[in-house]
């Protein structure tokens, strides 16, 4: 085994696109990453699961990924929405909120009334142009806008095919109103950060694995970490 | 100028120049009798995502003036014209009242993306569907990209933001045929037989009318109407060639001057 190798100690895990393909139904695991999950954690390795997943609650999320077999909790999960509450709150932001229904949840403790930015995440059927709009409103009506992307990813993989993903709206609002969306999530260092912290891991000593050459391979790299890109999910598209 | 060959064509905007809104620009439908009586070519140029030659022609004709409708040439013109040419079948994404200037064009198995003003059709699915169409290659065309428009109640996103996530989504920049782009000038020129040196442009935009004129190698007169505000002028480098009043003024000045 290579000298670098021995040093790892931590393992940092994309989901969509590496331990799953995502879809109306539900979704299905890709073949053997059951497996695998099992034996990182059996071989006494740091694991966390770092994901962009705006779609659902982590608690909804985690509950899917157990029916499919993973051995998995919600307290080792990173995502970008709890990321942004921790934001939302040091900075007394008051969020407009276009997200999917099933993430509102994640912000029920931060006050969303008299709205002085825009959390932006991956919508999907509720990035309607109504909604869009609403969203541009409050910016363009604001002196300064503050606009808050749950990541930035431009498309994902899901059962019946390749989805636009929050990336793609965030640059549609960053465009109309001339600003510039902060990044909460993957690729954003700090996110990276944060996840290495809970593993109580530094990052030469961590790998991430992912699908997405940018958000998960480069942001991890930039971090310091070392990364594998997988030929899963999004990746033959690339 | 003197060096200049004798004018061929002249290209008119619509919307600030000739009219605004429901009223003809004082003088306008008078001024264009005159130019019809001089040997050049006359075609009216303008940048719309809705509404198609047809509509356009009966506003302008309600409001007095002599148009016919093979003499406009619009942003739609542009897109359907690059259509023709690249001979693809578009998945169109514009406003129901555009799609008369779509007549005729295969729309089955789309292998081509167009996109104008249409909030209806920019939901989740049909931006998916664009989408997933560009990723396998087919190309985005823009009819403009204007990032937002004023509506009675307040401002509402234009096409220009969702054409810019569909660029970003598939790492890709759309082909936008609208003015100010050189192309539209120089399309807007087919058929008149004359090279843009022996054209002109008069418009109220300071950048999409006279700049992009201009900049295609004609000549450009701003009007102070419609749009206009002062020092309007100064926007673009090269200064127009002519600065004017009115829509008449410009027209006194091609009769007397450029012919």
């Amino acid at each position: 085994m290579a000298a670098w190798a021995r040093a790892v100690r931590g393992l940092l895990l994309d989901i969509s696109g590496v331990l799953y393909d995502s879809g109306g139904d539900g979704g299905v695991p890709i073949a053997g990453s059951v497996e695998a999950v099992r034996r990182i954690k059996a071989s006494g390795l740091k694991l966390r699961f770092c994901t962009n997943e705006t779609q659902a609650t982590r608690e909804k999320f985690v509950k899917k990924l157990q029916g499919m077999g993973f051995d998995i909790s919600v307290a080792e999960v990173t995502a970008p929405a709890p990321a942004a509450c921790r934001i939302l709150k040091e900075r007394s932001l008051r969020p407009h909120l276009l997200v999917h229904n099933d993430l509102v949840p994640e912000f029920a403790e931060i006050d969303k009334t008299n709205p002085n930015c825009v959390v932006i995440g991956d919508a999907a059927e509720n990035f309607t142009y109504a909604n869009l709009n609403e969203a541009f409103r409050v910016l363009i009506g604001m002196e300064k806008p503050v606009l808050i992307s749950l990541g930035r990813g431009r498309y994902y993989k899901e059962t019946d095919g390749l989805k636009l993903d929050v990336g793609a709206y965030m640059k549609a609002l960053e465009y109309a109103c001339d600003v510039q969306a902060e990044v909460v999530g993957k690729p954003a260092k700090m996110f990276f950060e944060s996840a290495l912290a809970e593993m109580g891991v530094p990052p030469q000593q961590a790998i991430m694995i992912g699908d997405d050459i940018v958000n998960d391979v480069g942001g991890a790299q930039r971090c310091g970490m070392r990364a594998l890109q997988v030929r899963t999910g999004k990746y033959s598209h690339e | 100028m003197a060096a200049r060959r004798a004018l061929k064509a002249v290209l008119v905007d619509l919307s600030g120049t000739l009219h605004i809104e429901d009223s003809a620009v004082p003088g306008a439908q008078e001024a264009l009798k005159r130019l019809r009586s001089a040997p050049v070519t006359i075609r009216f140029v303008t940048n719309t995502t809705k509404e198609c030659k047809r509509d356009l022609l009966e506003r302008l004709t309600k409001l007095g003036f002599d148009i016919a409708e093979n003499e406009i040439f619009t942003s739609l013109t542009a897109a359907r014209n690059l259509l023709e040419q690249k001979q693809v079948r578009p998945l169109l994404l514009v406003d129901d009242k555009a799609l008369p200037d779509f007549t005729g064009i295969a729309t089955d198995d789309p292998n081509a993306v167009v996109v104008g003003l249409a909030p209806e059709r920019f939901h989740y699915e049909m931006m998916n569907r664009a989408f997933q169409l560009i990723l396998d290659g087919a190309p985005l065309i823009a009819i403009h990209k204007a990032r937002y428009f004023k509506k009675k109640d307040g401002l509402a996103l234009g096409p220009g933001p969702f054409v810019t996530g569909l660029e970003y989504a598939t790492d890709t920049k759309a082909i936008v045929v609208g003015k100010p782009e050189k192309t539209f000038f120089l399309e807007a020129l087919r058929g008149a037989g004359c090279a843009p040196e022996e054209a002109i442009m008069i418009g109220d935009d300071c950048r999409d009318d006279v700049g992009g004129a201009q900049n295609a190698g004609m000549r450009g007169i701003l009007v102070r109407t419609g749009k206009y505000r002062p020092a309007d002028e100064d926007k673009i480098n090269p200064a127009p060639y002519l600065t004017c009043e009115n829509f008449p003024e410009a027209v006194e000045h091609i009769l007397e001057r450029l012919l």
